[in-house]
């Protein structure tokens, strides 16, 4: 088990961090800025489907003289109706810089909000985006 | 607007009596009976409701039907031949069961549109839910009331090995395919191999046959499809053929109804769970906990598609099972189903609570929201009870009885009639 957690700690520390130019370069995603980091996503496929599972590439980078990120978490929620989704969604480093967030699915029509929890420096950065389905 | 495959069986139906018999009358009388809307009351006066772009769009997102063919990777006989032909033959097979009096075709009863017309099923003895129909099951994330089942296959075991259904184990089954001369010849032909020694892999092996056959049980276009298909292309005289009780119906299913919202898609289901108010309360004691149970099921199931026996090796079909997680709302919560065929797999609900469709639409109709949500309640230091902020998708529609009948009326063009006629058993020639 301890070699396993190494193995996860190195994979972590060699991804380099990102910079406002990993987020600027992010081609064909969405930006959405929290108080200290700016969020680029985009969704895989592009086009959501209500009822089919989806992924996220993620890019967190920090506003200047931020923290890194230490931690990122992806969630949704249904405001009208109260609810989220029927799965967890996981966040793992990707290249780049990047993330990978699998497992999301959104199982009704409506508007749903992703949900962005960052977390560095002793702080949690919270911000929403809206997306709807037909 | 038959389909294309009945319209073909009737045609050819109709060359050979007119060579042979020439018996117009009877001629006359099958192309009466292929008619458009299969026995639904048709729209005389042609009216079609002035739907709004809005409405026309949520009624195409119910197509197009059928639903193209895809294997599951997770099964590695899905789709061939061999496979469904043993798996046709085990559904209808007594012997799978530890006294040989109850098969899976015993409550998935072919002309009862594969459930059997029972409050909850009977196998060797009584089980607490109503038997959900098979047909389009292959469209199923999850199988079973509960979801206890993430693939077809896992699911075709546990009914196998529940005491109160066909009561047998892995070494029963094991046995039965590897003695029986003719189970094994097709045991050998699905997979390649003779009947192992294992009595797991058999058993895996034979409810992935069952799982190849059950993909094939499918239903066919309806009035309803007709209707889509109609509006889709633009033809308002098709279209107006659909009776107008059942446009109006289907108006308040995508409008006021918002049924739409679960009962999604061309499957009119969105795969999922929820909590409807049905009453949750055992006959034996006790409660179903539906979803809840189910997750927990399939989280410890050993044949579930994160375990080995998932042929697909990519796990790309295991994606559901690994994000799944357990939630206070799953309490209570049952599989949303298809509403393909409604019409005909009464009774409703997990537990067959009400018999008759009108009986589901007033429940919605009248449906009280201090019946939903079983969690425990929680209340604060001064015994006030603390909003829990559980999901408000469900309020009363206060429906008029005649939009009561229109729903149904809708519900019931969702009916494909040929399906009343599928094959009652396997053909008789024996595998040499």
């Amino acid at each position: 088990m301890q070699a396993k957690g190494s193995a996860v700690l190195v994979a972590i520390l060699a991804i380099p961090p990102a910079t406002a130019q990993t987020c600027a370069d992010f081609a064909g995603a969405a930006k959405v800025d929290s108080e200290r980091y700016v969020l680029a996503y985009r969704t895989k496929p592009d086009k959501i489907a209500v009822g089919q599972h989806f992924s996220m590439d993620l890019a967190v980078c920090p506003k200047e003289s931020q923290n890194t990120p230490e931690s990122v978490r992806v969630d949704a929620y249904m405001p009208e109706h109260r609810h989220g989704m029927n799965y967890r969604a996981t966040v793992k480093p990707a290249d780049g810089g990047r993330y990978l967030a699998e497992g999301f699915m959104f199982h009704m029509p409506g508007r749903w909000e992703f949900i962005f929890e960052v977390r560095g420096g002793g702080k949690t950065d919270r911000v929403t985006r809206s997306v709807t389905l037909e | 607007m038959c389909n294309a495959n009945f319209q073909s069986r009737i045609t050819s139906h109709l060359v050979t009596l007119f060579r042979t018999m020439r018996q117009s009358l009877l001629a006359v009388f099958l192309v009466v009976a292929c008619l458009p809307w299969h026995g639904v009351a048709q729209n005389p006066d042609g009216t079609l409701l002035d739907f709004t772009d809005a409405e026309v769009r949520a009624v195409l997102r119910h197509g197009p039907w059928p639903i193209p063919w895809s294997r599951d990777p997770s099964n590695r006989v899905s789709g061939q031949p061999d496979a469904i032909a043993l798996g046709e033959r085990l559904f209808f097979e007594p012997r799978l069961s530890a006294d040989g009096t109850v098969s899976c075709a015993t409550c998935h009863v072919p002309e009862r549109s594969f459930t059997d017309g029972l409050r909850v099923g009977r196998g060797r003895q009584e089980v607490d839910r109503h038997t959900p129909t098979i047909l389009n099951v292959r469209l199923n994330r999850w199988f079973g009331w509960d979801g206890a089942g993430d693939s077809l296959w896992a699911q075709s075991i546990r009914p196998m090995l529940d005491t109160r259904e066909l009561a047998a184990s892995e070494a029963h089954i094991g046995r039965l395919i590897r003695s029986d001369r003719d189970l094994a010849c097709r045991y050998g032909r699905a997979f390649g191999v003779p009947p192992a020694a294992n009595d797991d892999t058999i058993m895996v092996d034979a409810a992935k046959a069952l799982a190849a056959f059950q993909e094939t049980l499918v239903t066919g276009r309806t009035p309803f499809d007709d209707f889509r298909d109609a509006l889709k292309r633009g033809d308002r005289g098709a279209a107006s053929r659909y009776p107008e009780d059942a446009q109006r119906g289907l108006r308040i299913f995508v409008g006021k109804g918002r049924c739409s919202v679960c009962h999604f898609g061309p499957n009119f289901s969105n795969g999922e769970f929820e909590e409807i108010g049905i009453p949750h309360y055992l006959k034996a004691g006790g409660i179903d906990w539906g979803r809840a149970q189910g997750i927990k099921a399939v989280l410890a199931n050993r044949f579930s598609l994160l375990r080995a026996y998932n042929d697909d090796p990519a796990r790309a079909s295991a994606v559901s099972s690994r994000h799944v997680e357990l939630n206070l709302r799953n309490y209570g919560e049952f599989r949303i189903p298809s509403l393909r065929n409604v019409a005909l797999t009464a009774p409703y609900m997990h537990n067959g609570h009400y018999a008759t469709l009108s009986e589901v639409v007033r429940h919605y109709s009248e449906i009280d929201p201090l019946r939903l949500h079983l969690g425990p309640e929680i209340y604060d230091s001064d015994g006030v009870a603390i909003d829990l902020q559980l999901p408000t998708i469900l309020k009363p529609l206060n429906l008029t009885e005649r939009e009561i009948a229109d729903v149904v009326a809708f519900l019931e063009t969702l009916t494909d009639s040929d399906s009343r006629r599928p094959r009652r058993a396997p053909e008789a020639a024996a595998c040499r």
